[in-house]
């Protein structure tokens, strides 16, 4: 079989500044990402990279990224996402860090990772709850979330479905 | 008693030798000040720079001879990083703003098969 194969690549934005999460775009990431693969790899991985090189997903209030790019140059590219350092969009640049989750083939089995994580970052931050009505708060919103039938399916999936 | 029959035993690498040896030679049309040794291994790690970035860059690559006066030069670089070096070697057009070009005259994983060259063998 002669296909065209793709890796998918899921990571986290990490920043100290709260600001950063309004810069987190399509574009303002894609511009980071394939400059630190310029800056690392030069002109060769930057082509090599660049092929099928898309943010496919975004999420700005998770800070979830997920790319894509060629089976054949993935390994160049995981390897510059470190050296990323900052976001910059509308004449505004933020320092932040990019944290790979997970490398997967296909974007169902990224999502399945990208929930199965949540849910585990869900129970981490019930645990580390400091006071009882931050406990409280949480516990109601996990509670309230559900799946309706009119909204679209992959708004919510990548929450906690609410169902346990 | 009979002698124990020799075992046949064949061994094949594919490529044993640690470094790769390059005889290379700059040219420089225009009649200008020409590069000294410090100055050709720099020119070499910044093609390395532009077209592998710094991964390239930081390539372990050696000027073992260099002539100043034909602009002739020996480098040594790691047998994995062959590719990368003779590639940028190949697309680099400017030195200063000047044109120039590198032509690669030898090239073997034995430093010392570079001591002849048929090509210039006078008969």
């Amino acid at each position: 079989m002669v296909r065209f194969k793709n890796r998918y690549v899921l990571c986290e934005v990490l920043s100290d500044d709260p600001r950063c999460r309004q810069c987190i775009e399509e574009r303002a990431v894609g511009l980071a990402v394939r400059d630190a693969i310029g800056r690392v790899h030069g002109d060769y991985g930057l082509a090599c990279c660049s092929v099928s090189f898309t943010v496919k997903y975004l999420n700005a209030y998770t800070g979830m990224v997920l790319l894509r790019c060629r089976k054949d140059s993935y390994r160049l590219l995981c390897s510059a996402l470190p050296f990323v350092r900052h976001l910059e969009s509308r004449a505004q640049r933020y320092p932040c860090a990019l944290n790979t989750l997970h490398v997967g083939g296909t974007i169902r089995t990224c999502q399945k990772f990208l929930i199965q994580y949540n849910r585990r970052q869900l129970l981490m931050l019930l645990q580390n709850c400091t006071n009882e009505e931050e406990r409280q708060c949480i516990q109601k919103s996990l509670l309230s979330c559900s799946l309706t039938e009119e909204q679209s399916q992959s708004g919510d999936e990548e929450d906690d479905d609410g169902t346990e | 008693a009979e002698a124990p029959v020799a075992a046949f035993e064949r061994r094949v690498l594919r490529s044993a030798a640690p470094h790769h040896y390059l005889r290379v030679r700059l040219e420089l049309p225009d009649g200008g000040a020409r590069p000294n040794a410090a100055q050709f291994k720099q020119l070499v790690v910044s093609a390395l720079r532009e077209l592998h970035g710094e991964v390239g860059a930081a390539l372990p690559v050696d000027l073992l001879t260099y002539e100043e006066k034909t602009l002739s030069a020996i480098l040594r670089v790691i047998s994995s990083g062959l590719v990368k070096l003779w590639s940028a070697l190949t697309l680099l057009g400017f030195y200063q703003n000047r044109r120039c070009a590198f032509r690669v005259l030898q090239t073997s994983p034995f430093l010392l098969a570079l001591s002849g060259n048929s090509r210039e063998l006078v008969l």
